[in-house]
């Protein structure tokens, strides 16, 4: 093919390439898909280990408050601010990774709506567009009575 | 190697948007500004709006990540 069919060589490469962003970017948001159950994944692995770990505290801190409410004159004096710090402390950590549960969910939410009308560009528009440039290559070379391999 | 999905998927719209330009230098009839209406418009702003919205989702699932990494 000379270079007087350069358009043809541009538009072949151009339906080529659209085949190639089709499937990568069908890969894309496969792969997009799987990121967020990752999160969501490690985000409940997260407040599952907070929530044991603030039972644990407040068992400590219930056995203290019982030591302090059986005891007598000086071993009265039992400390338990400690505890209540680590309960407070670990109730905070499960409260923010719940947060952050929340708002993952809703910015995954809101990113489907966007990422469904993607996918179906990808799934039927994009074909199209495809079969029209192989329209358009077809009646360039036709018009030139060019019918190379590939064509 | 995969990378990033945000960042492969501004790649992947690089190469396309290379692929139109070539062809758009050499592509100029009546068939050639239906498809940049009707196919090449429409896919470019819909890519577009998909990049930022994973972009933006991305960022936030990296946040999630290291503001809990206890």
């Amino acid at each position: 093919m000379s270079s007087v069919d350069a358009d043809i060589d541009a538009l072949k490469r151009l339906r080529e390439a659209l085949t190639r962003f089709r499937y990568a970017q069908q890969q894309v948001t496969d792969r997009v898909g799987s990121e967020i159950e990752t999160a969501r994944a490690s985000l409940a692995e997260k407040a599952s280990r907070c929530r044991g770990e603030l039972q644990q505290r407040q068992a400590e801190l219930d056995a203290c408050r019982d030591r302090a409410a059986n005891t007598t004159g000086e071993e009265s004096l039992v400390d338990c601010s400690g505890y209540v710090r680590a309960v407070a402390e670990t109730q905070q950590r499960l409260e923010h990774v719940q947060l952050w549960q929340q708002r993952v969910d809703e910015e995954a939410g809101a990113f489907r709506g966007t990422a469904d009308g993607f996918r179906a560009l990808l799934e039927t528009d994009l074909p199209r567009s495809e079969a029209h440039l192989a329209a358009a290559i077809a009646s360039l070379e036709a018009a030139r009575g060019l019918h190379g391999p590939g064509s | 190697m995969p990378g990033r999905p945000d960042q492969d998927c501004d790649h992947q719209l690089s190469l396309l948007g290379a692929a139109w330009d070539s062809a758009a230098q050499h592509w100029h009839d009546d068939a050639a500004r239906y498809f940049d209406t009707h196919h090449w418009m429409p896919l470019l702003s819909a890519s577009r709006s998909y990049l930022e919205a994973l972009r933006k989702l991305i960022a936030v699932l990296d946040s999630a990540e290291r503001d809990t990494g206890y």
